[in-house]
């Protein structure tokens, strides 16, 4: 987090040391961890060790039913993101674009982003059941909240001087949309979309928790039910990692994106 | 010989043939809390094809607001503005504006920024790119084509404001403070620049300053406005042949002149009237 925080201030040299010095912390816990379990002081069922957890995901990955679950929940998290994502972008451009549309919907909009995602839970659950249905529609819910924001506060904030310049130069629609408004709106919509994707994937999990017959969530609270807790925290594992490569791999886009802005 | 006169486009050394703006009667309010209030009161101006004329006056003396309404930004007034007999009601790449802020695209290179300016046009696209690197040269920015704005210091983001002001080649080029958040040093160079882009391009120019001595310096007549309602006070002839000295003795009295004129406003005894209430709150 830190690292990413000064960039610009970051030497080579810094740049060279960051990876290794990330490490650190991590291994760390890890050593303690093991540690803590050779100890004896508490019974090996309730806190496994990290080297049993690494066997666990290994055989996980060896049956296949790992690389099953994670691509249960990918493809959960990519189908409910795209829907999310792409109503969201329209909803929000909608209510800042149109005086009459934010009117309608602005305020509900506002209470309803208020409530926290897994709130929704019982109720989508008493509508779609538990299966596939449900687990999108979270998702769904989950990334359009925070695109649809960022695109309504991305399109308010284009300075009214952009506008003024191209009613100057008579600039066309398709080219004030293409060449301006969009670019202009970008990098809020870019650091909106990776909002979403670390919310979608946190909530995806936990409905999975919840209810679910498949996905790496499902697979935990199995894990719980037959008192597997390597299995558990193998889930752990994995979903961390995902998260994190997510919000790496968005974050990059993010920079791409904003490359400009780098005053 | 012949061929060549006629081969060359519209001739940009010499005097243009047209950009004559015409202002009568011109009078704007604005609703400020319900309460109408004018910011321009009776406002008649001729600026001859070519010339350039600048325009000073105490803040909120409605200069910005003059030049909002001639670009065409803004077009709920009372009065006539026409530029060459055609009555202003909207923009029109006949009218070009550069701002205080240069108003750059920051995602866009300098080349991209001022080639914005020529889409709506019929400007053929092959031509384009030759056309953008002309004024980029005209502007002393050759080599910083593909720089973004925020790549550029002050002085070259105005500069490049202003070839992409010129680039649709304006009857009438309007600039608004161009060089108000310039340093002085700055100021002085872009002001020379300034100079010797309107004596080849020969456009008609009409720039609103604070400054009194910019304002001599360009202007072949300078505009003093006087506030609270925006009016023409008076109308100063400098008449001196470009380019100009800036230790003319000539410049140096009207600026004298102007300042004591502007300073010694009715709104200066007033002011006196009220700093010791002031002081006791």
């Amino acid at each position: 987090m830190a690292s990413a925080a000064l960039p610009a201030l970051a030497a080579p040299t810094m740049r060279r040391r960051a990876p290794l010095a990330s490490f650190l912390a991590p291994v760390a816990l890890l050593v303690l961890w093991q540690l803590l379990c050779l100890s004896g002081a508490f019974p090996p069922q309730v806190l496994v060790p990290p080297s049993e957890v690494a066997r666990t995901l290994w055989q996980l990955a060896e049956t296949g039913e790992l690389q099953r679950h994670v691509g249960e929940s990918m493809t959960r998290l990519a189908l409910g993101f795209a829907i999310g994502a792409l109503a969201g972008l329209a909803f929000g451009a909608a209510i800042a674009l149109s005086r009459l549309a934010e009117v309608v919907f602005g305020p509900f909009f506002f209470a309803v982003w208020q409530v926290p995602v897994i709130a929704f839970v019982p109720m989508l659950v008493i509508f779609f059941g538990i299966d596939e249905q449900f687990k999108v529609a979270i998702v769904i819910l989950a990334a359009f909240f925070p695109v649809a924001l960022a695109a309504f506060d991305g399109i308010r904030g284009v300075p009214r001087a952009w506008f003024e310049v191209a009613r100057v130069y008579r600039t066309r629609l398709p080219d004030l949309i293409w060449r301006i408004l969009v670019p202009a709106t970008l990098p809020a919509v870019v650091t909106g979309l990776r909002v979403a994707l670390t919310r979608a994937w946190v909530v995806l999990i936990a409905a999975e928790l919840l209810a679910a017959d498949s996905g790496i969530g499902q697979m935990m609270e199995m894990g719980r039910q037959m008192f597997r807790i390597d299995v558990v925290l193998a889930g752990v594992v994995v979903s961390g990692v995902i998260g994190f490569l997510l919000d790496r791999g968005a974050k990059a886009i993010e920079r791409r994106a904003s490359r400009w802005r780098a005053a | 010989m012949i061929h060549e006169v006629l081969a060359r486009p519209a001739p940009a050394g010499a005097p243009a043939a047209s950009g004559a703006l015409a202002i009568r009667d011109l009078h704007k309010s604005f609703t400020i809390g319900g309460a109408p209030r004018t910011v321009l009161e009776g406002i008649n101006l001729d600026i001859r094809p070519g010339e350039f004329v600048s325009i000073v006056g105490a803040s909120g003396c409605g200069k910005s607001t003059l030049l909002r309404l001639i670009v065409g930004l803004d077009d709920d007034y009372r009065g006539e503005i026409r530029l060459d007999g055609e009555r202003v009601s909207t923009t029109s790449l006949d009218r070009g504006i550069v701002f205080q802020d240069h108003r750059l695209f920051p995602w866009m290179t300098l080349e991209q920024n001022i080639e914005l300016a020529l889409l709506n046009t019929d400007v053929p696209k092959a031509r384009r790119a030759q056309i953008v690197a002309e004024h980029i040269a005209l502007v002393n920015l050759t080599g910083f084509e593909k720089a973004y704005p925020h790549q550029l210091s002050g002085g070259m983001a105005q500069r490049a404001a202003i070839a992409r002001a010129l680039v649709t080649e304006p009857k009438l080029l309007l600039l608004d403070e161009p060089l108000g958040a310039l340093d002085a040093l700055t100021r002085v160079r872009v002001q020379n620049e300034l100079q010797r882009i309107w004596m080849t391009q020969r456009s008609t120019m009409l720039m609103v300053t604070h400054d009194v001595e910019e304002a001599l310096y360009l202007g072949d007549r300078v505009v003093v406005m006087a506030p609270d309602p925006g009016r023409i006070r008076r109308i100063v002839e400098v008449d001196l042949p470009h380019p100009r000295d800036r230790a003319a003795p000539l410049l140096h009295r009207l600026k004298d002149e102007i300042l004591a004129e502007l300073t010694a406003a009715p709104s200066a005894p007033s002011n006196l009237v009220h700093l010791p209430g002031r002081e006791v709150r």
